[in-house]
């Protein structure tokens, strides 16, 4: 039985220039969601939206069931969140920030924040002034381990970090998704850091949902075709999302890897779509 | 709630040394404990105030669980709080210092607190609303109509100041003490909810 | 239990999954009745989705391999023993074809291969 963590549903948000129309989207408990999208797609917007930070012109946001109007308090209780932007007071320690941020919370273990300021190797007594962005982030994540959150928002926590430290994070998510209870909503440009942790991907593309989908769907559907530019005609490309010629020939995206090798056949090299390519192809082709 | 008022004394833990240096200076030449009284609680609030609004403060408030309401009051129970606290310091500070035993009369602590609150009443309301950046503009702004009215136009701007408050303190009209205390109070009231109003408006 | 996934094959991680484990099952290593590693705990060694393990489960359990009970895990379910025996005959099958095939191409007599089969039988033994 698959419940909901989120859903935002028929969502409409207007900015001066961007516009969000029908919007709606669910997160399912239990599971790492990655949340992919160029930038101006509306990842942020969503992400604000789903913290409250931002109220929406119509339509309705409900996390674990609950809505804001109501709930507010008691939703916040639950989540932990990790910004892409940094939120402590620049001139107060690790310290400061536990004794400001820890009465918020009634589940607030103190013995669980230590021993994840042990295992990130953080310390309590410098400010946050000289605190890595890689420090920031896991000093957020420590913070919304101690009170046991059941929901992680994380938007772009792994931005402008190197490689072994994402490596090291995705380390940390795997063994929090231990607790089936818990769910992931991880924001990011970088796609690869997907590959080995999310169980399913949702995708924005300006302002609009384009799909989501559990990882391995993503790999039975979508496709990378590759092939000789006779191939192509006015039917042909319809079967694509959109295409890039070359001199040397073709290479597109589709939504529907049997269909295209039904048409195709032996004609056409067919690869496995990174979520790059999705991204890249979906842009292009509106 | 209360953690939000202890919240901006422990961002400002680092300053509040100077302040309570700066407050002794000021008194050991005699300024009017009146002024510091209503200068250092509209200073100190002002500045958690503004240390919350330069950095992303306002969102890690409004991501943890805590309502729009309850940060905005905060502020507004906080200042009745933190100026009962610098009145007390200022006491102390001229009980010692002066060997003033009975500095200040009821009277005096009621005008600081009022002062204070409409002060706070005015600027709390206009700096939800505008960015620090068009803040400072107004701030300068002021100071600019200040000078001017000083220099140009009413040159005994502080002699005068000065009368209507001995005035003012002189009064024995409990009556009159009454409705200046409930006009203060309802804009004091007026405001808190003004603010509510528009910090639930905003957008982070 | 031993599985080991390539992330640079065609096959999708979840089929190598599924095909290691039934394998495990056939060839008996994996026995009746015993327990699987959570699907969290396998998605962690492997360091895949969640979801993978998920699906790679649920095709195991769909045809028949294992089963699941909630809150305690998933265990081996009991295979029939004729089936399993007739696969294994016809592996056995599969093999000694190709060792006929490559003797043929050598000129190697029947009796020649009998003599080379007894041998490796009885030094096993």
């Amino acid at each position: 039985m698959m419940e909901n963590v989120i859903e935002l549903q028929h969502i409409h948000k207007s900015f001066k220039g961007f516009e969000i129309k029908d919007f709606s989207i669910n997160v399912k408990k239990g599971f790492v969601t990655g949340f992919i999208g160029g930038n101006g797609a509306g990842k942020s917007t969503t992400i604000k939206l789903i913290m409250n930070l931002l109220k929406q012109d119509s339509g309705t946001v409900s996390v674990f069931g609950m809505d804001y109007k109501k709930h507010e308090k008691e939703i916040k209780e639950r989540i932990g969140f990790v910004y892409d932007e940094n939120i402590f007071y620049e001139n107060l320690t690790l310290k400061d920030m536990k004794r400001i941020i820890k009465p918020a919370y009634k589940n607030w273990d103190d013995n669980a924040f230590q021993r994840y300021v042990n295992e990130f190797e953080l310390p309590l007594n410098k400010s946050m002034k000289t605190f890595s962005k890689g420090m920031k982030m896991k000093a957020s994540l420590a913070i919304a381990l101690a009170h046991h959150a059941e929901l992680i928002i994380m938007d772009e926590p792994t931005a402008g970090l190197d490689p072994i430290f994402r490596r090291e994070l995705l380390n940390i998510l795997h063994e929090l998704m231990q607790d089936e209870d818990r769910t992931i909503f991880f924001s990011t440009h970088i796609t690869t850091d997907l590959d080995r942790i999310a169980d399913y991907i949702t995708f924005v593309h300006n302002g609009e949902h384009i799909f989501t989908k559990e990882f391995y769907k993503i790999e039975e559907e979508y496709a990378i075709v590759k092939g000789t530019l006779d191939l192509l005609d006015r039917e042909t490309e319809q079967e694509f999302i959109s295409i890039r010629k070359t001199n040397t020939g073709f290479e597109a995206l589709t939504a529907d890897k049997n269909r295209v090798i039904n048409i195709f056949g032996d004609t056409v090299i067919v690869e496995k779509p990174t979520l790059e390519d999705i991204m890249y192809y979906t842009k292009k082709g509106r | 709630m209360v953690n939000l008022i202890l919240k901006d004394i422990i961002i400002q833990k680092n300053t509040i040394i100077i302040y309570i240096a700066t407050i002794i200076l000021y008194l050991l030449v005699e300024v009017s404990p009146i002024f510091l009284g209503v200068l250092y609680s509209v200073v100190f609030i002002m500045t958690a105030f503004s240390t919350d609004d330069k950095g992303n403060a306002n969102i890690l408030l409004n991501s943890l669980p805590y309502t729009r309401k309850e940060v905005v009051s905060s502020k507004y129970m906080g200042a009745l709080i933190f100026t009962s606290v610098i009145i007390f310091i200022i006491y102390l500070g001229d009980f010692f210092l002066n060997g003033k035993g009975e500095v200040f009369l009821w009277r005096e602590i009621l005008l600081i607190i009022g002062l204070v609150m409409v002060t706070i009443s005015f600027i709390l309301p206009i700096s939800y609303k505008f960015k620090s950046k068009h803040l400072v503009m107004i701030l300068v702004g002021l100071v600019g109509i200040y000078l001017v009215t000083i220099t140009l136009l009413i040159p005994n701007l502080h002699d005068i100041l000065r009368g209507f408050v001995q005035n003012f303190l002189a009064l024995q009209e409990t009556q009159m003490y009454f409705v200046a205390i409930l006009i203060t109070v309802i804009l004091y009231i007026g405001s808190w909810l003004l603010s509510i109003r528009i910090y639930e408006r905003k957008a982070f | 239990m031993q599985i080991i996934i390539s992330n640079s094959s065609k096959e999708p991680i979840y089929e190598q999954i599924y095909a290691q484990i039934k394998k495990l099952i056939l060839t008996g290593e994996l026995q009746e009745g015993q327990a699987l590693p959570s699907m969290r705990q396998l998605a962690k060694d492997l360091e895949i989705s969640v979801i993978t393990t998920k699906r790679a489960y649920e095709e195991l359990e769909k045809n028949g391999f294992i089963y699941s009970i909630v809150g305690k895990g998933s265990f081996i379910a009991e295979q029939n023993k004729e089936m399993m025996r007739e696969r294994k005959i016809k592996v056995i099958e599969e093999n000694l074809l190709i060792a006929i095939q490559n003797a043929k191409e050598m000129n190697l007599s029947l009796a020649e291969l009998k003599e080379m089969l007894t041998l490796l039988y009885t030094e096993d033994a």
